[in-house]
């Protein structure tokens, strides 16, 4: 019983003087490199911009103001849209991936984990330079696909959309197959066999039970392709078209060419806060997840007491 | 790229360190500049002459470097912006007026360059050093020879196989030239007009780029770009397929100027380096190591044979009547950006 009020107290976020002290380098670490950083930002977001690039000693509003016009807000639009469409890829790619490694022999799943994680050793500008030798126009894919009839003699396969969308899945898809291939790992496969014996179809099995009990996987693997595509930059540079600019893009050119750092500051700092509300929709489920538990073992507590 | 003048910039700040923990009495020159832009033999002939020595400092924008110094940044002796910045710099008291009784070489600067396009026409607080210009580079085994103008951009045929730079003032600068305006207007119509051509010539482009054209014209990717001399030469030297024009209606040129901030130390010795960079002889081996040109006539008898005509080392005078230089337009910078956003945005 004793033990269980412990665990109780831990699941609800209590926690001991020497948990505090071991969590100080860390925390210390975040304030100074994560925390001082993102006010910074946001504060240079309600400063004045002199016309040299330098920061002006005036505060305003109009920058906000400036970034909610209507141009911005397509920019924020297709850099949403396209997040979502990779997120979404990532995901009927990976949750596959993850189910089928989750079930090959463990003596060869590293082996398939390994393959996963390979291609992350090569530096990234390399593998997008990689995809542009890839997708060229005069290349084998195009030419193979010309002479397939499969396209038509103007389509180009890079330097737009579609090779933006392609070569960011690329990039995010193996920290969508980790965290899913994670949870999948510790999923009882033998609830699948027992929904199949009480006459579930395969389908309505892999939907109703797996997919629900690796949720947790899926909540990362969401969070962990999503983030990063929003904030996409060298990608859309390099591969997407006069047509491809994301908001990293809009950033990045306001804090150089520009000269205007507030603007950038602005831009940046609606971006952080797009990006938080799908962290805080998942932390507030997790939360839920761990209530429910908690009051699940309390009842439990209550009914052997 | 970046990184690489990230890992130079770390590189040489670390030389410099160990350098200054060894102690060297000897008086120390800090240089601020642009990278792989001098060559070091240069550097090391000045160090012997003067009985110094010389630390270089990186910057990868005009506009960076500006940010350090207003930050406080000093203790640079000779600093080379860009000539709208060394203006900028001029206009704010950043920099000195320059005492011409130190500087006996300013006599090679070419009469020409400093009537027909320079800023600072009496090098009052600035000597310029290289110029480089953009022009168009194609590929002449596919298309032939091309008509001399911006109007190749406007060619359907070639659709999807172009690139301008994806820069405001170099690109909307060209839609300028192209309309016969000059790249420095601020004149409301003609800018408007310059936005409606840019953006039909964005139907036919696969992109605005600074950084992949290079080696997109090389690999028959792109078949058109538009891009800087210094980057284009390199890539022509390798590639015979290709060929390059200056268009007729107007090119733009940049010049970047050796300028001495109020709060340098050693005034002398900026003077001394800055005299020894434009001595003809120098200067020659300064442009056979960037492929940019100098504006010291007197240099083309000291280079190498094979390079005597070279159009990157020596830009033809008529050019220099064609070419504008990019001026800095204070406020009215908000006019070309607003105008870029909406090329951007433009279906």
């Amino acid at each position: 019983m004793n033990s269980q009020q412990k665990s109780e107290k831990h699941i609800r976020g209590g926690s001991t003087v020497a948990e505090y002290l071991l969590t100080i380098p860390s925390f210390v670490w975040l304030c100074i490199f994560f925390l001082v950083p993102t006010i910074l930002v946001f504060a240079i977001a309600f400063r004045t911009a002199d016309p040299f690039g330098g920061i002006d000693s005036g505060w305003t509003l109009e920058t906000i103001a400036n970034v909610l016009r209507a141009d911005y807000v397509s920019v924020f639009w297709r850099t949403i849209w396209v997040s979502c469409v990779v997120t979404a890829i990532c995901l009927l790619l990976g949750i596959p991936v993850g189910y089928w490694i989750a079930q090959q022999n463990p003596k060869y799943r590293y082996w398939y984990l390994l393959a996963v994680i390979i291609p992350l050793w090569t530096n990234f500008l390399i593998r997008i330079f990689a995809w542009r030798v890839l997708l060229h126009p005069e290349g084998f894919l195009r030419r193979t696909l010309l002479w397939l009839g499969l396209i038509p003699e103007d389509l180009f396969l890079l330097n737009n959309m579609g090779a933006v969308i392609i070569v960011t899945v690329y990039t995010c898809l193996p920290f969508a197959i980790l965290p899913i291939y994670a949870a999948a790992e510790k999923f009882n496969f033998s609830l699948i066999e027992a929904a199949r014996d009480l006459g579930a179809s395969r389908f309505y099995a892999f939907r109703s039970i797996f997919l629900p009990g690796i949720k947790r996987g899926i909540i990362t693997a969401i969070l962990v392709v999503f983030i990063p595509a929003m904030g996409s930059y060298a990608i859309p540079d390099l591969v997407g078209g006069a047509d491809g600019e994301l908001l990293g893009n809009k950033i990045a050119i306001r804090a150089s060419a520009n000269r205007n750092l507030p603007e950038a500051a602005a831009l940046a700092a609606l971006l952080s806060l797009i990006i938080t509300v799908p962290v805080l929709v998942a932390f507030l489920k997790q939360k839920r997840v761990f209530r429910i538990i908690t009051n699940l073992r309390r009842s439990a507590g209550d009914s052997t007491k | 790229m970046k990184i690489y003048k990230i890992i130079s910039t770390a590189a040489i700040a670390l030389a410099a360190l160990m350098l200054w923990g060894c102690g060297p009495s000897k008086p120390i020159l800090n240089v601020y500049m642009w990278s792989d832009y001098i060559d070091p033999e240069l550097v090391q002939d000045f160090e012997k002459a003067h009985n110094c020595k010389v630390v270089i400092d990186i910057f990868d924008s005009n506009e960076s470097m500006y940010a350090k110094l207003k930050a406080g940044g000093s203790g640079y002796d000779v600093i080379l912006p860009t000539t709208y910045m060394a203006k900028i710099m001029s206009d704010q008291k950043m920099i000195d007026n320059l005492d011409h009784a130190k500087l006996p070489n300013l006599k090679y600067i070419s009469k020409s360059y400093l009537n027909d396009l320079a800023l600072d026409k009496q090098m009052k607080y600035s000597v310029p050093y290289m110029i480089g210009y953009t022009c168009v580079a194609y590929n002449k085994e596919k298309l032939g020879e091309i008509e001399n103008s911006w109007n190749i951009f406007g060619n359907e045929a070639l659709k999807g196989r172009m690139t301008l730079l994806n820069d405001l003032r170099e690109t909307i600068g060209a839609a300028l030239f192209f309309q016969g305006k000059s790249m420095n207007t601020t004149d409301d119509a003609s800018l408007e007009a310059a936005k409606q051509q840019v953006i039909k010539w964005k139907k036919n482009l696969a992109k605005f780029d600074n950084e992949v054209y290079k080696v997109g014209i090389q690999s028959g990717e792109f078949l058109v770009v538009q891009g800087y001399s210094g980057d284009l030469f390199q890539v022509l030297d390798e590639t015979p397929a290709l060929a390059y024009m200056c268009p007729k209606e107007g090119i733009s040129m940049s010049c970047d100027d050796w300028v001495i901030p109020t709060t340098a130390k050693n005034k002398d010795l900026a003077y001394a380096f800055i005299n020894f960079v434009c001595d003809p002889k120098n200067a020659a081996k300064n442009m056979e190591f960037t492929c940019y040109s100098s504006p010291i006539p007197e240099a083309r008898q000291y280079v190498s044979e094979e390079n005597k005509n070279h159009p990157g080392m020596f830009i033809p005078d008529d050019l220099y009547k064609r070419g504008e230089l990019i001026r800095d337009l204070g406020e009215d910078n908000a006019k070309y950006i607003k105008i870029w956003d909406e090329i951007k945005l433009s279906q």
